[in-house]
């Protein structure tokens, strides 16, 4: 066992080398060599899947070795995967001599009579996949709905998801941070490549909070929220996170989480609060405009005022918790009703517009003509509110 | 030099063409070229695959200069990469180029633009330029491209999928209909993806979806590919999904009818249980219910009847094709299926209604009383001078061909016993070997039919007859039988040497000498496997019939 720990160990190191230019010193014999490992690596976790104590150990030994180098976290799953792992790094790596890529071509693609190409997945259906992925045209209503993630934001989310859930798996006992969220999970998505990882842990979130209805209150739907509670606590944690992801996600998307995390919602609004402080009122122009060059800290007047619209599209309950912090902002700023004197005072004139005037006007008469409806807002407070 | 005439220069060329053409517009039309000419283009790239793979890249770039133009454009052309098994030749093809000792900057840099196209299939393009991307992002989690696109595929297919099906996941948000185009569109792109098992569920969705306007929205290059892809048994599909693409589309319902009797022909069935598997497998006989289907399948039927002028393996055929649309009538659950009648709507419905009963719902002893009626019912249609056309005349004919079982039936009550109704029952199978419009010629065969059968009874109570006495029962004063009476009396000889003591025991004589002699071993054969099958259908206990048909056939195997 202890030989075997040993030799998963290495696998972290194999992997890092691949990619490295280590590999120029390497010839067809070497190349063999690394890929014999991996196969040996696939056969491992073909032996020892359905055995949870040894998973969890080699798992254990993997994660050590990988302290030693950098790169992708690696847990036992990644042992079956190994042959396709090792031949796409060593094929993307443009460091490899060609005797040694040679042999590597014609491993992975001529493989002798009676040998079946490495790893489950053959790179022919690989590379068919990614030619349907190219040829399939993207639905045509699903643009515009906030719901509905784009399907390879989606991907990324449920491949984020799968990770997480398999580091869970592999370490249920593992050390936890004050707020019960596991030690893993930080290291795990700081890493991510960001802005990205915003509008992915934003699609996760959608999917865990529409899947845990689903599944309602089986183990299943705890284990979900669980693991998007503890995403989202990661994401509040630390206040410029909060912030980039805020101002990185269209006001839509976030209304929509907003409607299924509460304290996302309190967080948010405590932005765009913070926001509109921030805004100054220009007598000669007539506007709202940010203090000084848009920070990190800011958004213009108009991407505020477009930010409370979604909320007021949202459901009630946000509807009122942004009414209700508008109006305390107002009622802190003196709560005058003369327009330029408090951002909050402007921003509840066209707030109180559309949800009396205009929903009165559009939502309740459904029997106006288009002709009248095209009379209504002579000086454009329809544009105002989007 | 062999490699050159396997490759033709003429078609090099061709092909060459059409990439450059394919790579330049993006129009539908051109689109819809790329898709007709898929499964030639990847026999095409198989040949120079072949060819390839005996020479080394230094010989394959001097026989084939212009071999990287070819590969480098369909390599980017995602009709040609997702299409069956072209993106696997493409990359052996690639593979074969690539040399392990570039001895010059030229084949350096070959080797370079290779591993370039290779990444490019493999991996999306920020995986290859490293930029902070899907690639950066998925490598980080330590996935790779594999696990990506699995995924990936799965979910655009799902998202095209709930659209088509008309509202979105949560059921909040109902969107306005798809445009037709767009579906148009849809089904053009999965033309070459059919075989890709993820897309399955799309192609479903597709079949299954209908347009607000009548005319069809989907192409008609991805209905006709679907059918085939179906009919090759390299994709399976709902049924629901198959009825619906029979029911819009015409030639693919007359291919499947087609298809099936050339699976039937050219497939060597040693028994009608066999031929019953295929024909179920076909789908057709479970979709035969929606009337439409089985009325253009019935004229399949109709029309190979007519082209093979009656051949008794067509009406054997039908009459299988007819019991396994019975049984999934009788299987299927729906609420409102129409009554079996209903399903030949221009026949005399009393005669519809006996023919449709199943012989085994019948007890053995009301046999004979069940094929006077269903004959005298026929022959009143048949001698109605009113309405006795050709074509009426023939109709009545198909119909009962469908039922042929009963045919088979009439010649085992004719020859198990004396039989007060011989004349009723030898007027049917008359009538079933000789649906000819002259009346003069039909009775020309009752006549000789009831000749040989009255000497065969005669011969019925002997416990031993010589094959001379049996071959003197069944000749003919006349010079020459027509040979439908032939087909009959040969019909009647079986039968005799099946069910009566003295033709049991020269049976395997009289089979070997004179039958095959006459070279009728197929028709003989085919009388014997309707005979096993149905004794083994309706149960019946007669195991020493059901021995000496298995040992005949056992013979008559042997010798095919």
């Amino acid at each position: 066992m202890e030989t075997l720990g040993w030799q998963v160990e290495q696998l972290p190191g194999l992997l890092a080398v691949s990619r490295s230019g280590l590999v120029r010193a390497w010839d067809p014999p070497t190349l063999d060599r690394a890929l014999q490992w991996g196969r040996y690596f696939q056969h491992l976790h073909g032996r020892f899947r359905a055995q949870p104590r040894l998973e969890a150990a080699l798992g254990q030994r993997l994660r050590r070795g990988q302290q030693q180098g950098r790169g992708p976290p690696l847990g036992f799953g990644h042992l079956g995967r190994c042959p396709e792992l090792l031949g796409l790094a060593l094929l993307g790596n443009r460091a490899l001599p060609p005797a040694a890529c040679h042999r590597l071509l014609r491993s992975l693609l001529l493989p002798p009579e009676g040998q079946a190409p490495p790893g489950p997945c053959s790179l022919g259906l690989l590379a068919r996949r990614r030619a349907a992925a190219r040829l399939l045209p993207p639905p045509s209503s699903a643009a515009g709905s906030p719901e509905e993630p784009e399907p390879r934001v989606r991907t990324e989310a449920q491949l984020l998801l799968s990770r997480l859930q398999e580091e869970e798996e592999e370490g249920p006992g593992s050390p936890r941070a004050a707020g019960g969220q596991p030690l893993w999970l930080p290291r795990l998505l700081e890493q991510l490549p960001r802005p990205r990882v915003y509008r992915v842990l934003a699609a996760l979130l959608l999917e865990q909070a529409r899947d845990s209805a689903a599944a309602e209150e089986g183990d299943s739907g705890a284990e979900r929220r669980e693991l998007a509670g503890a995403v989202l606590s990661w994401m509040l944690g630390d206040p410029g996170r909060v912030s980039a992801f805020c101002r990185f996600l269209p006001g839509s998307l976030l209304v929509a989480l907003a409607a299924r995390y509460p304290q996302l919602s309190t967080a948010y609004l405590h932005l765009l609060t913070g926001w509109g402080s921030c805004l100054r009122y220009d007598p000669l122009r007539g506007q709202w405009t940010s203090s000084r060059c848009l920070g990190e800290d800011e958004v213009s007047w108009e991407e505020l005022r477009a930010r409370f619209g979604c909320f007021m599209r949202g459901p009630a309950p946000l509807r009122e918790a942004a009414l209700d912090a508008l109006k305390n902002q107002k009622a802190q700023d003196g709560d005058f009703e003369v327009c330029g004197l408090s951002v909050w005072t402007d921003l509840l004139k066209l707030k109180g517009l559309k949800s009396k005037k205009l929903e009165q006007l559009f939502f309740f008469s459904p029997y106006l003509t288009s002709k009248a409806k095209k009379c209504i807002p002579p000086f454009g407070v329809k544009k105002a509110i989007l | 030099m062999a490699q050159d005439t396997a490759v033709p220069k003429l078609s090099f060329e061709y092909w060459l063409d059409k990439a450059v053409q394919w790579g330049q517009t993006t129009t539908l039309e051109s689109q819809q070229d790329v898709c007709l000419h898929l499964p030639k283009l990847q026999e095409f790239l198989q040949q120079i695959y072949e060819s390839l793979k005996q020479m080394n890249s230094t010989i394959a770039i001097q026989r084939f200069p212009l071999i990287g133009q070819l590969l480098g454009r369909l390599c980017w052309n995602p009709f040609v990469v997702g299409y069956d098994e072209s993106q696997k030749i493409l990359m052996c093809c690639l593979c074969c180029l690539y040399s392990s000792e570039p001895q010059n900057p030229v084949e350096l840099k070959a080797n370079s633009w290779i591993l370039g196209l290779l990444r490019h299939l493999l991996f999306s393009s920020a995986w290859e330029i490293n930029e902070v991307g899907t690639g950066t992002f998925i490598s980080a989690l330590g996935y790779t491209s594999v696990d990506y696109y699995s995924t990936l595929v799965k979910n655009v297919v799902l998202s095209l999928v709930t659209e088509l099906k008309g509202n979105q996941f949560n059921g909040l948000n109902i969107h306005g209909r798809v445009s037709d185009d767009h579906v148009y569109v849809v089904s053009l792109f999965c033309v070459p993806l059919i075989t890709l098992p993820d897309v399955t569920p799309l192609l479903e969705a597709l079949l299954t979806y209908h347009g607000g306007e009548s005319q069809e929205v989907l192409s008609s290059e991805f209905l006709d590919a679907v059918n085939e892809t179906f009919l090759k048994k390299k994709i399976a599909l709902s049924e629901s999904a198959v009825l619906s693409l029979w029911l819009r589309h015409l030639p693919s319902l007359e291919k499947a009818a087609l298809h099936l009797f050339e699976r039937l022909i050219s497939t060597q069935t040693s028994s009608l249980e066999e031929i019953t598997c295929i024909i179920k497998d076909s789908l057709l006989p479970q979709l035969s219910c929606h009337p439409a289907i089985f009325r253009i399948v019935d004229e399949v039927f109709r029309n190979a009847l007519l082209e093979t002028d009656g051949a008794p393996e067509v009406m054997t055929i039908i009459q299988v094709f007819t019991q396994c649309f019975v049984q999934a009538h009788q299987k299927d659950n729906k609420q409102h299926k129409f009554p079996l009648k209903t399903y030949f709507p221009h026949h005399h419905q009393p005669l519809v209604i006996a023919l449709l009963k199943p012989p085994c719902d019948l007890p053995a002893a009301l046999w004979t009383q069940h094929l006077k009626y269903i004959t005298d019912n026929l022959k009143s249609v048949v001698e109605d001078k009113s309405i006795s056309s050709f074509a009426d005349l023939f109709e009545s004919w198909f119909l009962f061909v469908h039922f042929g079982e009963w045919a088979d039936i009439a010649v085992e009550q004719l020859l198990k016993s004396e039989n007060e109704c011989s004349g009723v029952l030898l007027w049917l199978l008359s009538f079933y070997y000789n649906p000819h419009n002259d009346k003069e010629q039909r009775t020309q065969t009752l006549v000789e039919a009831q000749a040989v059968y009255d000497r065969l009874m005669m011969l019925f109570s002997c416990t031993t007859i010589s094959i001379t006495d049996l071959q003197a029962a069944a000749s003919t004063k006349t010079d020459k039988r027509q040979p439908c009476t032939e087909r009959l009396v040969r019909h009647l000889l079986i039968s005799f040497l099946l069910f009566s003591s003295g033709g049991q025991k020269i049976a395997q004589e009289f089979i070997s000498q004179v039958m095959m002699a006459s070279n009728t071993t197929n028709e003989v054969f085919g009388l014997l496997t309707r005979t096993a099958f149905r004794l083994n259908q309706l149960g019946l206990k007669n195991q020493r019939v059901m021995k000496l048909v298995n040992e005949l056939l056992q013979k008559l195997r042997f010798i095919d």
